[in-house]
């Protein structure tokens, strides 16, 4: 994963959730796509600072935001239901059918990895 | 009888008694001269004694009381004669006294040094399989009973590596370069009030990374006596205040504050002068201070008790000079898009020409990341020059800027990396 990883994190997930495990709200999935609506971060921790950065660049899936932020993404789960609370973000459960991957795609990813096992 | 030899007899007899009367003259000045002698050695015993008991029982046992640094004062002898004699009595009890203080310290702080490394270490361990199963698992009790536990095995860290530290050894963890708010949250990770503390979000400065660790250390011990010291239901605030050449970090409580008794004994432990000996710690031990004087001597900050907050309580300051702070490295330059996209419904047409797929330089094809269809066709397209390029341009800037940081601090983790380690 990202160097960062290696380094055992100086902000425990303890303090980055304030000591809550269970996210507000039971809607976020590895794979739902988040989307930020809200361009001020005043009052937001630096990791939710840094999630609607990351937010903002276009959509992503709960378990990219969790790589990104370097977090386990339990933890990032429930950052991402107080930032749905509080209207900084909106979901959507999955992505539309057009925006998946191709089969040809994925057969190209097959065989380039056969092809060098 | 005859005359003549009467006169003999008297004659001898006026010379026997003169040679005793001069005798005894001569034998009574010995005489006296003797007892005089006599008493004079009587008198000298006598003071040799007296001295030697005042020795013995007042200036050897108030030397040993004032070198086991209680203020007691040593007295001088009753008879000047023996200032020097005994002076080097005295000078060679306290030498060995102080050598065998020294040895017994030396080899207390060794074995406690080795054995808080046992436990520090095991204590990182604990703390990378805790952190491996909270990546693991996906569920929010098992995340529950995880975090109570990462947080027991920070303060039982932190414990053990202020142990180590007042016993020599280096605070050891070597970090990267982080704001201040990561380092006070990171000290906040370590304690058992957490949740009391209120840290405001300061962004733009961080701590060079050969201090963060240290620093986290000194501020988790201030804002853990914060904690201790006030009411449960009262908040421990945090702030920053930028000074001349430096930054302070101000830990305010609202707790009882500290005597005057107090303040003196936590000043000269901030002063640094707690380490020489851990046997004076008191019962149960108070390392904090000591702690934080060791720390703060060794890398160049200064820290302060002895202001009272606006609470009441007292107001810890840290003070970090500009050596020990440098910029912090924005994690990753955003893409700023122009207006955040309103419809959430954007990325399908993204999708559509995947007949060029980018490939690795191992030749499999390459993902692209799905942005909002407005910046995707803005970005590539413009050309360097165009009014429309302003954008791009300064990402460019910002990459190559990203890429130039990451090597330098790729670069300088090295060095202070081998400063860390072999004592640690």
């Amino acid at each position: 994963m990202t160097p960062h990883r290696r380094e055992r994190a100086l902000v425990r997930p303890h303090v980055v959730t304030g000591g809550r495990a269970h996210p507000t709200r039971n809607t976020f999935d590895v794979v739902t796509v988040v989307v930020a609506t809200r361009a001020s971060f005043s009052g937001l921790t630096p990791e939710k600072r840094r999630l609607m950065e990351l937010c903002r660049g276009g959509p992503l899936s709960v378990a990219e935001i969790a790589a990104h932020l370097s977090l386990p993404i339990s933890v990032t789960k429930v950052l991402l239901s107080d930032l749905f609370d509080s209207g900084h973000i909106s979901t959507h459960a999955a992505l539309p059918r057009t925006a998946h991957p191709d089969l040809q795609l994925l057969k190209d990813v097959l065989d380039g990895l056969r092809a060098r096992l | 009888m005859d005359q003549q030899t009467l006169a003999v007899a008297f004659w001898f007899a006026l010379a026997a008694v003169l040679v005793a009367v001069v005798l005894l003259v001569r034998q009574r000045r010995i005489t006296a001269d003797l007892r005089e002698q006599a008493t004079g050695a009587q008198a000298v015993t006598d003071a040799w004694a007296a001295e030697e008991a005042h020795l013995v029982n007042a200036r050897i046992p108030a030397l040993a009381e004032s070198l086991s640094n209680r203020p007691v004062e040593v007295p001088g002898p009753v008879n000047p004669r023996f200032a020097q004699s005994h002076g080097r009595v005295l000078d060679l009890f306290a030498d060995s006294v102080q050598q065998a203080t020294a040895r017994g310290e030396q080899s207390a702080k060794a074995t406690l040094k080795s054995m808080m490394r046992a436990v520090q270490s095991l204590a990182n361990e604990q703390q990378v399989a805790i952190s491996a199963m909270q990546e693991r698992h996906d569920d929010a009790d098992v995340l529950q009973g995880l975090l109570r536990i990462d947080h027991m095995n920070s303060q039982l860290g932190r414990r053990a590596q202020a142990t180590a530290v007042l016993c020599g050894s280096w605070p050891g963890q070597q970090r990267s370069a982080s704001s201040l708010t990561d380092v006070v949250r990171g000290a906040t990770s370590r304690i058992r009030d957490y949740l009391r503390v209120n840290i405001p979000i300061e962004a733009d400065i961080a701590v060079t990374s050969r201090a963060v660790e240290p620093v986290v250390l000194a501020v988790a011990e201030l804002l853990d006596n914060g904690a201790r010291h006030s009411q449960p239901n009262t908040a421990v605030e945090v702030n920053f205040q930028q000074a001349h050449n430096g930054i302070a970090i101000m830990v305010d409580d609202a707790g009882v504050g500290m005597t005057a008794e107090e303040l003196g004994r936590a000043a000269r432990l901030l002063a640094g002068d707690g380490a020489s000996d851990i046997s004076r710690l008191g019962d149960p031990p108070q390392v904090g201070f000591a702690v934080i004087g060791v720390l703060a001597a060794r890398y160049g900050f200064r820290v302060s008790v002895d202001t009272r907050s606006p609470y009441g309580g007292v107001r810890a300051v840290v003070f970090l000079p500009t050596e020990l702070l440098t910029r912090v490295d924005k994690p990753l330059p955003t893409p700023a898009a122009p207006a955040p996209t309103p419809v959430p419904a954007a990325p399908a047409p993204a999708a559509a020409p995947e007949a060029e797929q980018k490939r690795t330089p191992g030749g499999l094809p390459k993902r692209k990341r799905r942005e909002p269809a407005g910046e995707q066709a803005a970005a590539p397209s413009a050309p360097p020059g165009s009014p429309g390029a302003a954008r791009p341009s300064e990402q460019i800037a910002a990459g190559l800027g990203a890429w130039q940081r990451g090597t330098r601090s790729g670069r300088t983790a090295s060095p202070t990396a081998a400063e860390g380690n072999p004592q640690a």
